[in-house]
């Protein structure tokens, strides 16, 4: 799992790069079970990733699953295999 | 005196405008070239409505610009426009747009550059430039508050932008921020169909070809020293709490964030990501660079730099540097945009960050927009690449990431030499032209407007924008705070329904904006914060609501004036190229014209316009106050 650019700083970052983490996960967990279980040990992720309710993502973060976005080959709740790479990649204006 | 306890709204029909309206000069400048006249006319009337900039350059293009007057007639107008909030201390304020008819489009054009030039017009006493005419040679309008002259520019000719800056304020004693210059270079002289002007040493009003307009006036540029004139906000301490929440807002919001201490720079590393960085003409979407060398602290970091903030602006947005390495080395440089980056770089297969910023800089001081000559430059290497053009047609070789061919293809087109000449037309033309495969690699709109510097298979908001706006670029822009105007905070970017709900939810925000003579990039915040500064400048009340309606008809004017000048639906389409699949990449198979139909329906729908005509409705117009309008579109 990759965290990039100001998400960082939610990680222990600067803000800038990324950093990277190793999730392991049971047969048939989901992007969202991996997501949870990885935001519940930050705080500040938690808070930005999810939308008030904790339902849904929150607006400012996009998810992207093996180098596409949520929605083309992965939703929330689909489940993930060994090897998948999940970026967490901050919304950003301008350009 | 708080916002919320200004003047309530006037009445529908106030017996007498205003003497004067706090925020405003008060005064429109008017200057025809043809006769050499110059005069100012009050503006006092309708600005509640009309707010500035775009909106005030919208109603002018509309009531003084024919359909028969095209973008080369000495009748057309070129409007140079700010609005209430310039001048005064609200961050960014120094905001210009131009609005004309265009020589891409041939139809309006709403362009935006930053800088000094919004201050300083306000500070000499003016809301706004009307040109109109043509000069008989080669002139610059000077105006040092009440004194506005129409002066001889020989000694300018073929000067490019910043040359044409140095030599002005080397002539008028005035340098640093005591006068603002914005110029073309010899691209508009010889009226290269995507010339744009330029200003302040790196600020570019790029869209449509405003600048070969201005060169069909032959204007060679616009000199303000920094006027006298006070500017008296409704309401000091309102405007500068309102200030203040829109500062605060971009340094802490997530969405701003990065802007507030990156400026575009994220783009690249981001934009990569996410399959939406151009590369080598939409050929591929994968590189093997290492792209975390392209994360914006690593760019920036990679030159000698210093901040080049403009008018009452602290974000550390805009910067000047200097080459450190290779053969431009101590070149004094633009900071390029994400856009430069893109254009001038991965969109030519260029990766070489000292030769990118060079060339983009190449291109602002002569005054060529960078997203156009990506297209254009990016489709000569491809087709060279393939065969579809020949050494013997271009002049030379041109492989892709040549900064020296691109280079000498910069000149080639701002000169109109050679293959140059036909290239000078964009890419759309110049395509059409040659024909047969090489035809089938161009990205453009069919309406002739430039795609901004993204690949937008991977970001069909802008694609279905770019093809459908009014205004010869993109029209609703990027979703900010949409949540605001009760949108999605998140859309799936290819669900064509979605997106389309959203580009059409969010037309208005972007011309509300450019109407108050401020930055697009500082006005990122939300609207509420807009329009409490601009309640506090004007002493009337505006609500988000009032923002997204007044926005709203400035899109429905320029969407009028586009349908007397002849551009109806049957150009809001992209390209083949351009609405192409990806090969390969994070947008990889998606196809945007598997749903386009029902984009543009649902869209249509969204805007209140009708999709057989493309006029905005009676019901719509009625909502917007634009009774008169109805009456121009709707008659039998």
């Amino acid at each position: 799992m990759e965290v990039t650019t100001w998400v960082t700083k939610h990680v222990g970052g600067d803000g800038s790069g990324s950093k990277v983490f190793t999730e392991a996960f049971a047969p048939g967990e989901t992007v969202r079970d991996v997501l949870r279980r990885c935001s519940a040990r930050f705080p500040e992720l938690d808070a930005a990733l999810w939308s008030p309710d904790r339902a849904e993502l929150g607006e400012h973060i996009e998810v992207v699953v093996n180098d596409a976005v949520l929605g083309v080959t992965h939703g929330l709740d689909s489940p993930l295999k060994n090897g998948d790479r999940i970026t967490l990649l901050g919304q950003f204006m301008g350009g | 005196m708080s916002p919320t306890a200004t003047a309530s709204r006037p009445a529908k029909k106030p017996a007498a405008p205003p003497a004067s309206v706090p925020g405003y000069a008060g005064k429109l400048l008017r200057v025809n070239l043809s006769t050499g006249k110059i005069w100012t006319q009050p503006w006092t009337g309708d600005m509640r409505e009309y707010l500035g900039g775009v909106g005030l350059g919208a109603k002018i293009l509309y009531e003084e610009v024919g359909p028969k007057v095209h973008w080369d007639h000495p009748d057309n107008r070129l409007i140079l426009a700010t609005g209430p909030l310039a001048g005064l201390p609200v961050w960014g304020t120094g905001g210009l747009t131009v609005v004309t008819r265009g020589a891409q489009t041939d139809g309006a054009t709403s362009t935006q550059a930053n800088g000094f030039f919004g201050a300083a017009l306000k500070y000499s006493g003016y809301d706004a430039i009307v040109v109109q005419g043509q000069a008989k040679k080669l002139s610059y309008l000077y105006i040092n508050d009440d004194v506005v002259e129409i002066r001889d520019a020989a000694h300018l000719k073929g000067k490019d932008t910043w040359e044409t800056q140095e030599a002005l304020e080397a002539e008028h004693a005035l340098s640093g921020h005591r006068m603002s210059v914005y110029s073309i270079g010899p691209a508009g002289e010889n009226l290269v169909r995507f010339a744009a002007i330029q200003g302040d040493y790196g600020h570019v009003a790029s869209k449509n070809g405003c600048g070969a307009v201005m060169g069909k006036k032959k204007l060679k540029a616009v000199c303000i020293v920094r006027g006298t004139k006070a500017l008296s906000p409704h309401d000091p301490r309102g405007l500068v709490q309102a200030a203040d929440d829109i500062a605060h807002d971009l340094k802490t919001d997530p969405a701003t964030s990065t802007l507030y201490r990156w400026g575009t720079l994220p783009g690249v590393s981001n934009l990569y990501k996410l399959g939406v960085l151009p590369i080598k003409n939409y050929t591929t979407n994968l590189t093997a660079v290492d792209m975390t060398t392209w994360e914006p602290a690593k760019l920036r970091a990679g030159f000698d730099h210093r901040g080049h903030q403009c008018n009452a602006c602290g974000m550390h947005h805009c910067h000047i540097q200097v080459i450190g390495k290779g053969p431009k080395a101590g070149e004094l440089v633009d900071e390029p945009e994400y856009e430069g980056w893109s254009g001038a770089g991965w969109q030519i297969g260029l990766t070489d960050k000292e030769s990118i910023t060079w060339l983009n800089t190449r291109l602002d001081r002569a005054c060529l927009d960078v997203n156009e000559f990506g297209w254009v430059c990016g489709w000569v290497m491809e087709c060279m690449e393939k065969g579809y053009l020949t050494e013997k047609q271009v002049g030379f070789t041109l492989a892709w990431g040549d900064v020296d061919g691109a280079y000498r293809l910069i000149r080639m087109i701002s000169h109109r030499e050679g293959f140059g000449d036909l290239l000078a037309e964009g890419v759309k033309r110049a395509s059409e032209k040659i024909g047969g495969e090489a035809a089938k690699c161009a990205v453009y709109t069919k309406k002739g407007a430039s795609p901004r510097g993204h690949d937008h298979r991977g970001r069909w908001e802008e694609m279905l924008d770019t093809c459908t706006s009014s205004n010869g670029t993109m029209e609703s822009a990027n979703a900010t705070h949409q949540t605001e105007i009760g949108l999605p905070g998140r859309i799936n970017p290819f669900n064509g329904e979605e997106v389309a709900r959203m580009v059409g939810g969010i037309l208005g925000r972007k011309h509300f904006e450019d109407s108050l003579g401020g930055c697009i990039f500082t006005f990122r915040t939300r609207i509420e914060h807009l329009a409490r500064a601009l309640s506090a400048a004007t002493g009337w009340t505006y609500t988000l609501a009032d923002a997204m309606r007044l926005g709203r008809r400035t899109a429905a004017i320029f969407r009028a004036f586009n349908l007397r000048c002849g551009i109806g639906t049957d150009v809001e389409y992209p390209s083949p190229r351009y609405g192409s699949k990806p090969v390969d990449g994070p947008a990889k198979d998606h196809n945007v014209m598997d749903q386009w139909e029902r984009m543009r329906e649902v869209w249509y729908e969204t805007v209140g316009y009708d999709i057989k005509t493309g006029k905005p409705t009676r019901e719509t117009l009625k909502t917007l106050g634009l009774d008169r309008l109805a009456k121009d579109l709707w008659r039998k």
